[in-house]
């Protein structure tokens, strides 16, 4: 019996794990407020390889970027979360590690503790200018996610 | 299928003008080492300040780093961090009383790096002295070890960092000549744009290596000296008149 | 004691329970002090970016002196061969482990970053004094276990001098390590000078001996060990030669500091007129810990054990004056970035004389600390056999 629930668990668990929960998989994630990410077809690599092995990529570049200055975008997270935060109706950032944001809402999930924004910044924030987008910025992301939503 | 990959394809281009671009734009466009290059020992950043230039009651160098790293402070003066504070001092022989700047000085042997159990303190190749923050296991080894008091220790949870500076609880950080600007081109930090705006141009910053540079010239045109020079530490910020 | 055995200590039920409780309780208080620091932030401390290392780290460094200094007993007994002390080996080796983790639990309970630990064990820095001390910390560690199983497992028997004498070579490296965590240091006047290194050595051989005394005394109250008049007299000899070395190589380091000319100001802020340090210095460091009980152990020439406790108990709080004087004085007194200069105004007290006012959470994780040597030790004791008595 015991058996039994303990097997179930167990395919329960893979099946939750299975079901996508964010962009650049034909379903536009469910956070709160819209994201450059959401109008995207595809990461900076494959989705499957995003999903499973972002932090090697995270890992690799913090250790080039910190001591050899390289700067490049793809895999800096300044850019990861330049793309992934989302705005609100107000084109307001929202700090992407808030409840049910794109990095929390995943590592809630899998259990997985997230030390990045003790240091860094959860959400663009440049010394000189407020990031905010445009009005009609959020507009052209919000219409292209409800069309990916409809088809 | 093929229709909608299509259309996002090109609208993603689209938004790639409108988002992307304008942020790489607005930062520096001008990119002198390429993004996706190492930095070499070719360049050697260093800073020269002029301390009779240096004008009493003016801070807006400490000002701008503030502004620039997102040093925002607590209200605790003994311990929010300073990576660059204003000194006066008097001399104990001439009794000229001088203003000036004091940030990390940049060691060519820097004794934080040299007592840094993990190796985080440590000197990039173009000679900036500077806290790998993934590593530091926040000892204040370093802040025992530094001549200038350069060094602040983060004693609080922060939230407001700044995107190109990131730091937090935990960690030992000090100036780091703005190496997120120089890495996208620029060539001045935040306190010497602050000091030229303000009309004193007491900080001077640039390339050591290169004989035509602004701090080259300033250097040759003064005959500056480090502080504590007895130490020996080869420190690459230099001061005139003092 | 040539003919002797060793038993698990049998101290009565109640007190036994009592006394672990009571140090459990002081632990907790450690545990807690330091989760609330982590959690904080150490602005809750009394330590800032001036007074960098704070009652912490007074804490550590003395029982990091004292793991090596315990060690005294078992080195008179493998590595010079008395006879006399080799029932005591074990415990003295049990002593030295005990202290050394309680140490280094302090020092990694204060980093800022202690969830890095692992990044400490694994990146290193050789040109850093800390991580050469991270590998004789934890060298000492597997050297000091070897030892006591080669003392207490009779098949190994014959290693155990070697291993003794490995031992007692380690902890003179040891404590140079730490005496050079600060007699390295370029920046700070009170601390550059090699002397540091002797200096912590003469200082481990006094304060070990005191406590592996007073630790020895507690257990014979609980149990009664049989310690011979002959050990009582030769540890008050060594007592005494321990605190006349310390005087010496006190004397040593002021002098050395006071014939530098640059450096006679921050002698004399510590030797004349640096308020609470000055205090601390002559009372707690030079009176109370190494002049009181050297003249009054030189008058009690009858080797009385309660003498003898008192004399450890003083030179023990003496000791801990002594690191406090070393490192918060070292720290309190401005760095000289301008020799030539005074400074008249800073944001950043470049030119005050830092204060340190430590906090509660601070002492707690001291004393927490301080607790884990003794408990490891009151359960060890219980439960291996350590104490020596007659067959």
């Amino acid at each position: 019996m015991l058996r039994l629930l303990l097997i179930s668990l167990l395919i329960f668990v893979c099946m939750t794990n299975l079901q996508p929960s964010s962009a650049h998989d034909g379903n536009p994630h469910i956070s709160p407020g819209k994201s450059k990410a959401d109008s995207q077809e595809a990461c900076v690599e494959p989705t499957d390889v995003m999903r499973k092995e972002h932090y090697l990529f995270l890992l690799h570049q913090r250790d080039e970027t910190v001591i050899n200055g390289i700067r490049t975008k793809n895999h800096s997270l300044a850019n990861c979360i330049d793309c992934h935060v989302s705005y609100d109706e107000k084109g307001k950032a929202i700090p992407i590690n808030a409840e049910g944001q794109f990095c929390q809402d995943c590592h809630v999930k899998t259990a997985t503790n997230i030390t990045c924004f003790s240091c860094h910044a959860a959400e663009p924030r440049y010394p000189n200018h407020e990031k905010t987008i445009s009005k009609d910025e959020l507009k052209e992301i919000s219409k292209i996610a409800k069309r990916i939503k409809d088809e | 299928m093929n229709n909608r990959r299509h259309f996002l394809v090109k609208s993603a281009s689209a938004l790639t003008m409108t988002f992307i671009v304008p942020s790489l734009l607005s930062s520096y466009a001008q990119a002198k080492k390429p993004l996706d290059q190492k930095v070499t020992d070719k360049k050697s950043w260093g800073m020269h300040i002029d301390v009779d230039k240096c004008a009493d009651g003016c801070t807006a160098c400490v000002d701008a780093c503030n502004e620039e790293n997102g040093l925002t402070g607590f209200g605790r003066p003994e311990t929010d961090s300073q990576w660059i504070r204003k000194i006066k001092i008097k001399d104990k022989t001439t009794e000229k009383i001088t203003t000036m700047p004091m940030l990390c000085q940049h060691c060519e042997n820097p004794p934080c790096c040299d007592v840094c159990p993990t190796g985080a303190s440590f000197k990039r190749v173009d000679g900036i002295v500077m806290v790998n923050q993934h590593t530091c296991i926040g000892c204040r080894y370093c802040m025992m070890a530094c001549p200038f008091k350069a060094r602040s220790f983060v004693h609080e949870t922060l939230s407001t960092q700044n995107t190109n500076a990131p730091r937090g609880k935990g960690c030992v950080e000090s100036c780091n000549l703005c190496v997120n600007r120089i890495d996208h081109g620029s060539e001045t930090t935040a306190c010497e744009d602050a000091c030229i705006k303000a009309g004193h141009n007491a900080i001077t910053f640039g390339d050591l290596k290169d004989s035509n540079s602004k701090v080259r010239l300033a250097i040759e045109s003064n005959s500056p000296r480090r502080l504590r020079d007895d130490l020996n530490l080869k420190q690459k910020v230099f001061y005139s008149n003092i | 004691m040539s003919d002797y055995t060793l038993n698990k200590l049998k101290a009565p039920r109640l007190l036994y329970w009592g006394i672990f409780l009571f140090l459990g309780f002081l632990i907790l208080i450690g545990l807690a002090s330091s989760a609330y620091m982590e959690h904080e932030g150490h602005y809750v401390t009394g330590m800032n970016n001036q007074i960098v290392w704070g009652l912490p780290h007074i804490f550590a460094v003395t029982l990091i002196i004292i793991a090596s200094g315990v060690l005294n007993i078992a080195s008179m007994s493998s590595a010079f061969n008395k006879k006399l002390y080799k029932p005591l080996a074990p415990l003295s080796a049990l002593f030295a482990i005990a202290f050394l983790i309680a140490g280094l639990i302090i020092l990694v309970l204060d980093l800022g970053r202690p969830d890095r630990l692992i990044v400490a064990m694994t990146t290193y820095n050789f040109k850093s004094i800390f991580a050469w001390n991270i590998f004789l910390y934890s060298g000492f560690f597997v050297i000091l276990a070897v030892y006591i199983w080669s003392m207490l497992d009779f098949n190994v028997n014959r290693f155990s001098s070697l291993v003794g004498k490995i031992a007692f070579g380690w902890r003179i490296i040891l404590t140079t390590g730490t005496g050079s965590i600060f007699g390295f240091l370029v920046a700070r006047e009170a601390y550059s000078t090699a002397v540091l290194a002797p200096l912590f050595i003469v200082m481990s051989l006094l304060y070990g001996t005191a406590v592996f005394y007073l630790l020895l005394r507690v257990i014979s109250r609980l149990q009664s060990i049989d310690i011979p008049d002959e050990i009582t007299k030769n540890i008050r000899r060594l007592m005494i030669i321990f605190l006349l070395a310390n005087i010496y190589f006190l004397i040593l380091y002021h002098i050395t500091n006071l014939y530098i000319s640059k450096q006679i100001a921050v002698e004399s802020f510590i030797l004349l007129n640096g308020g609470g340090y000055t205090t601390m210095f002559w009372l707690g460091q030079v009176g109370l810990g190494l002049v009181i009980p050297l003249l009054y152990e030189m008058t009690n020439d009858e080797g009385r054990s309660f003498g003898l406790t008192i004399t450890s108990l003083m030179a023990l709080v003496g000791g801990f004056f002594a690191v406090a004087v070393i490192i918060i004085g070292g720290q309190a007194f401005p760095l000289n970035i301008f020799p030539d200069h005074i400074i008249l105004e800073s944001s950043f007290y470049d030119n005050v004389i830092h204060s340190y006012t430590p906090s509660i959470f601070e002492f707690g994780l001291g004393v927490g600390g301080t607790s884990l040597a003794l408990i490891i030790i009151l359960i060890l004791i219980t439960n291996l056999k350590f104490i020596p008595a007659k067959k």
